[in-house]
């Protein structure tokens, strides 16, 4: 085909005949975007797991991981946003008030959770930090907790939003058949929420091990691992059902260059050998530390391969009628 | 009032003049192309051959890059073609990706070589830069030269009837495969050749509603395949020189009525 094409004075264009990857948010520039959507997943379910932990009693671990959450959306998914943005000064343009375009556009709604969630999740550190450590009256201490309610389910929620957008927007586009499922933002808050919780567990060794609040932890974590494995496996079962794009995608993820990471960084070490641990250590004795570290450095590893995965199998159907 | 074009499938015989026509028109750096031609292999009888689709932006009714746009800088004028605001596009290629066409591109600095890589920059190139600057770090794609359509009706002319007021691709077609007009006058002769030959859209079933459609009326309806001998029957009819005899000369046959007629 390019031979033939070739020899033409101005070369033919051959994209879009056959299916075609997807590569703007994934080559060269592209992979801010990835680790931006990691980051996503990461800080929505390491603050949510925090805020959630901490609703009963704030200990000093729901509240260090309320603030890695909300360091890993402010310090590291947003700023890795605006670098790929080919005008980054420009990207208040993509925020309410200055845009309307919140009605329709993912990455508009998605700007907006954002910055909710960052004054909203800042307030709430900061209110809870106060009522952790603060020397306050009765009275101060009462207004404290009410506003520390109220900010914390904004923060809550708009966190929750900021994890959910990122699917939704992948999902919006239809040419894209193995991402045009309802399917995909419900796999990226699952999964975000599991390596929140292992990365939770992380904060909690840091902060000094409390031996109940793990075991807890570790509980939720064995749930969402297995639950997450079994909407990865529907995901690429229904991929082969509903579009020969989608399931070249499926075929490319199982079989073929992204294989590796499908296999070995996503279900090897970031589902299989967490769930294994989190089992083990539930039956075994003594110092399990090393083990959970090891934990939670595959849960991370999964983070990353699980929307490298995604995105780099994007693929495009044909514009031609009768082709793919 | 929309504006729409039909592209004969028949007629088109890759000449890439629409390709060359739009760059100059719009003074596109290298590796921007608003018109793409693209090319596909059809089996003809055991043969295969390559055959070509020439693409641009569908200006869909129902456009996909609009509604992923988070700055309004893609937007649809009331006359339905999608233009983007260079001024307020910040780069996120969320339309790039959310286009199922892929009929936009990302303006970065690799797509301007220069038209001679390591050599100073040619005359069109730095009255381009003028003329019709491009704005890097934002998206590009084809706007039915809507700064003709405009200049053209604020004097009076109509779009796809009068030169001045028509697309440059247009214009320089020499098969005359392109025909611009308004597709909500029933009465239009873009209107007429969809009815007529069965005109189609690509990809119609995501609901885009693109407004470039396509004919082939040869083989009529849905059908994807444009004969060669049906292009190169069309490229000889429009040579001056060349009239029916020759095409019986050539050919040993008949001129068809599609061949013969423009």
């Amino acid at each position: 085909m390019k031979a033939q094409t070739r020899r033409q004075w101005i070369t033919t264009h051959e994209w879009m005949v056959k299916p075609m990857r997807q590569k703007e948010w994934i080559s060269g520039k592209g992979i801010l975007v990835w680790l931006a959507e990691v980051f996503s997943a990461l800080g929505m379910g390491t603050y949510l797991v925090g805020l959630l932990a901490g609703i009963s009693e704030i200990t000093t671990w729901a509240w260090w991981a309320t603030v890695l959450g909300w360091v890993l959306i402010v310090l590291f998914k947003l700023p890795f946003h605006l670098a790929y943005l080919g005008r980054p000064l420009r990207f208040w343009r993509a925020i309410p008030p200055f845009t309307k375009a919140w009605r329709t556009s993912w990455l508009a709604r998605g700007m907006f959770f954002s910055i909710v969630f960052t004054g909203a999740g800042f307030l709430q550190i900061v209110f809870w930090y106060f009522l952790r450590w603060g020397d306050l009256s009765a009275s101060a201490s009462d207004a404290l907790t009410v506003l520390s309610w109220i900010v914390g389910i904004v923060a809550g929620v708009f966190i929750l939003l900021t994890g959910v957008y990122c699917g939704f927007a992948m999902s919006y586009c239809k040419s894209l058949p193995f991402w045009n499922t309802g399917l995909l933002p419900i796999v990226f808050v699952i999964m975000g929420v599991a390596d929140g919780l292992a990365l939770t567990m992380g904060v909690n060794l840091i902060t000094g091990a409390d031996e109940a609040a793990i075991s807890d932890l570790e509980f939720w974590s064995r749930i969402l691992l297995v639950v997450n494995a079994l909407l990865i496996a529907g995901y690429l079962a229904r991929a082969y059902q509903r579009h020969s794009a989608a399931e070249l995608a499926a075929q490319d993820l199982i079989k073929g260059s992204t294989a590796w990471v499908f296999w070995v960084l996503l279900v090897i070490l970031g589902i299989a050998t967490p769930l294994v641990i989190s089992v083990a250590t539930a039956f075994m004795e003594g110092d399990t530390e090393p083990l959970l570290i090891v934990a939670i450095v595959c849960h991370t590893i999964g983070a990353f391969a699980l929307k490298y995965s995604v995105l780099k199998v994007g693929i495009y159907r044909s514009v031609l009628p009768g082709v793919g | 009032m929309r504006w729409g074009m039909v592209i004969n499938l028949a007629k088109c015989m890759r000449c890439h003049a629409c390709v060359a026509a739009c760059r100059i028109e719009h003074f596109l750096p290298l590796d921007i192309t608003w018109v793409k031609l693209i090319a596909h292999e059809v089996d003809e009888d055991g043969a295969v051959e390559v055959s070509t689709y020439p693409v641009r932006c569908n200006q869909c009714a129902d456009a996909p890059c609009v509604h992923a746009c988070p700055t309004e800088a893609s937007h649809q004028r009331e006359d339905g073609i999608v233009v983007i605001d260079s001024d307020k596009c910040i780069g996120c290629r969320y339309c790039v990706i959310a286009c199922p066409y892929q009929n936009r591109t990302f303006y970065s600095k690799d797509k301007d070589p220069g038209y001679f890589p390591g050599y100073e920059r040619t005359r069109f190139e730095k009255m381009g830069q003028k003329l019709y600057p491009h704005q890097r770090g934002t998206t590009e794609k084809c706007n039915f030269c809507v700064e003709r359509i405009d200049d053209g009706m604020s004097r009076g002319l109509t779009p796809g009837v009068d030169r001045d007021a028509s697309p440059a691709c247009v214009n320089t077609c020499q098969a005359r495969a392109l025909t611009f007009g308004d597709l909500d006058d029933p009465d239009s002769e873009v209107n007429r050749l969809i009815r007529r030959y069965g005109g189609f859209q690509l990809r119609a079933e995501y609901g885009t509603e693109p407004s470039v459609w396509y004919i082939d009326y040869r083989l009529g309806g849905n059908d994807n395949k444009a004969p060669r001998e049906a292009q190169t029957g069309s490229h000889i009819q429009h040579l001056s020189s060349v009239d029916r005899d020759a095409f019986r000369r050539i050919y040993g046959r008949e001129p068809a009525d599609a061949e013969a007629k423009p």
